[in-house]
């Protein structure tokens, strides 16, 4: 069942000359971890925009196409409507957290949808144990790494219980370990709670082996979309500027060379590392 | 950075930590009105020695001694400005009388300044906003100011990236006089103005996604309730009130002034 169906998209931002979003067609499934790439600059935040509405409610700008999430037309919906259903997470954790308290920030969404205290409590304390902040509720926002800060911002829009989360590249105020840890704790709630991801990440080394639908995207445009394996394999897709993983490199370098180790093209360093060692120590 | 490390809010507990915020303002204002029914020194004297308590409960002495000290050039400046007009009124001439009334002056300032200083060196930003919150404000009012305070130290991060930005091209601040000296701080406040915005829309673009405006009533995480030393310092604030109400009313012209005191000892 398509959770978010995107036919024929064109946006504009207002005043800019030529379209961001430029004919864009794109099905993602319930439950799916969907990971988008391409170089900067080819819309794939504003893609991640119109997810819930911020495009066109939030910037204007001429918007042509259809674009329906959770069931629902975002061009007759509210923001608000929608963040109960998508869940956006930005790049710069800095500016995402308004309150003086880890606590007070996980709960603020759920306090503009005026829930009542008892509920606000049980569901801010089941977003903190999932993001594994539960120690740092009292803390301010400011004291704490940048690393936890983006895991707060992610139990902030869990709290609000919503069946898609959307990241726009979260790591890249992150040092490589944290960046992990985020990934670790997106996919746990991908696999656990169901909850339909996509996240937007130049990192393909840290972040591919976790995606069963990759969509690489250029000028506005999806370029390859598919299983990552498949994606993969294609020579077209690093000419557009999408860093392929180490271990599919080496993969290809040794195929190339005549060492053919398996079927299966490797995402991550642990499966080359197993398919290397079958083939060494036979 | 040591500029804005006074408008950090270290967390604290601390009985007067701890106290609801509306009833601690209460109780500043009710100092604030006796300071201003009072011009002797006797009854000044002692709406400040009341404070001291509140100061050692909260343990927050360094601070409220370095807000003193901020004071004390105000308050000086007052206490000469007293003296001077006297002196030329009475022409050229001062009583014991006159210096008596401008330390009174001065002690009323300085009363004033201490129990807002009180105040705010206990009262956390997070629990004020709640208070705003909680006392019937429109809630973008709370909310602007708590995420004002929240990027205090955000922004002053970032000016300081940008001086030293700035410096390592070559800017000299510290060149000049007065007026070059202002002039240099624009290549630091226009790059500092313009990541204020940007920084604004993201923040923007984040509170609609979680949200922002969609329930009339928002509810809130906390709620403040009164305990049992928001009791006690409803009675003090009360008690002091009904003293200052009771001398004011009664015994004003029998406060003895200090000039009678001293010279009846003698």
């Amino acid at each position: 069942m398509s959770i978010i169906e995107i036919s024929d998209l064109v946006y504009t931002y207002p005043g800019a000359s030529k379209p961001s979003i430029d004919g864009l067609s794109l099905n993602i499934e319930k439950g799916d971890f969907v990971l988008i790439t391409g170089p900067s600059g080819c819309g794939k935040t504003s893609l991640c925009r119109t997810f819930n509405g911020l495009i066109p409610h939030f910037y204007s700008g001429e918007l042509k196409g259809q674009i329906i999430v959770a069931g629902q037309n975002i061009s007759g919906k509210k923001t608000f409507d929608l963040a109960k259903h998508v869940g956006l997470v930005f790049q710069n954790p800095e500016n995402q957290l308004f309150a003086l308290s880890v606590e007070k920030d996980v709960a603020f969404g759920l306090e503009n949808l005026g829930m009542s205290r008892d509920e606000m409590r049980k569901r801010v304390d089941w977003a903190l144990n999932l993001a594994g902040i539960y120690d740092l509720r009292e803390r301010s926002p400011h004291e704490v790494s940048g690393g936890q800060q983006q895991r707060v911002a992610i139990a902030s829009v869990l709290a609000m219980q919503p069946e898609i989360i959307v990241l726009d590249e979260p790591t890249s105020f992150l040092d490589p370990l944290s960046a992990e840890r985020i990934f670790e704790v997106i996919y746990k709630l991908n696999q656990e709670q169901g909850i339909t991801v996509v996240l937007v990440e130049h990192r393909l080394d840290l972040t591919v082996k976790y995606a069963n639908h990759l969509v690489v995207m250029d000028k506005g445009k999806i370029c390859f979309e598919g299983n990552p394996r498949d994606l993969l394999c294609n020579e077209e897709i690093s000419r557009i500027g999408v860093g392929i993983p180490k271990a599919t490199l080496l993969y290809k370098k040794l195929k190339a060379a005549g060492f053919d180790i398996n079927k299966q093209i490797p995402l991550s360093s642990d499966e080359i590392a197993d398919q290397l060692l079958k083939v060494l120590r036979p | 950075m040591s500029v804005f490390d006074g408008l950090k809010f270290r967390k604290v507990s601390s009985p007067i930590h701890n106290l609801d915020p509306r009833i601690k303002f209460i109780y500043v204002i009710a100092i604030f009105i006796s300071a201003i029914l009072f011009h002797q020194i006797l009854p000044l004297a002692i709406l400040l020695l009341i404070q001291l308590p509140f100061v050692f409960l909260a343990r927050v002495q360094k601070q409220w001694i370095r807000s003193l000290r901020g004071a004390a050039f105000l308050a000086t400046f007052i206490f000469i400005i007293n003296i001077l007009t006297k002196f030329f009124y009475n022409n050229w001439t001062l009583t014991a009388l006159d210096i008596e009334t401008a330390i009174g002056m001065t002690m009323r300032f300085i009363v004033l300044v201490e129990s807002f200083s009180v105040f705010f060196l206990t009262t956390s930003p997070d629990y004020l906003g709640l208070a705003l919150e909680q006392s019937r404000m429109p809630y973008e009012f709370s909310f602007a100011f708590t995420t004002a305070v929240r990027f205090v130290p955000v922004l002053a991060e970032e000016a300081q990236t940008i001086m030293d930005a700035q410096k390592a091209r070559g800017l000299e601040l510290e060149k000049g006089n007065i007026l070059k000296r202002i002039r240099n701080y624009i290549p630091i406040l226009i790059p500092l103005i313009v990541s204020a915005i940007r920084r604004s829309l993201e923040l923007a673009e984040a509170m609609e996604s979680r949200a922002w405006g969609a329930a009339k009533k928002r509810t809130n995480l906390y709620l403040l309730k009164l305990h049992k030393g928001d009791c006690i310092l409803i009675s003090v604030t009360a008690l002091i009130l009904l003293v200052t109400i009771y001398v004011r009313l009664f015994l004003f012209s029998s406060i003895p002034l200090m000039n009678e005191l001293i010279s009846r000892l003698i």
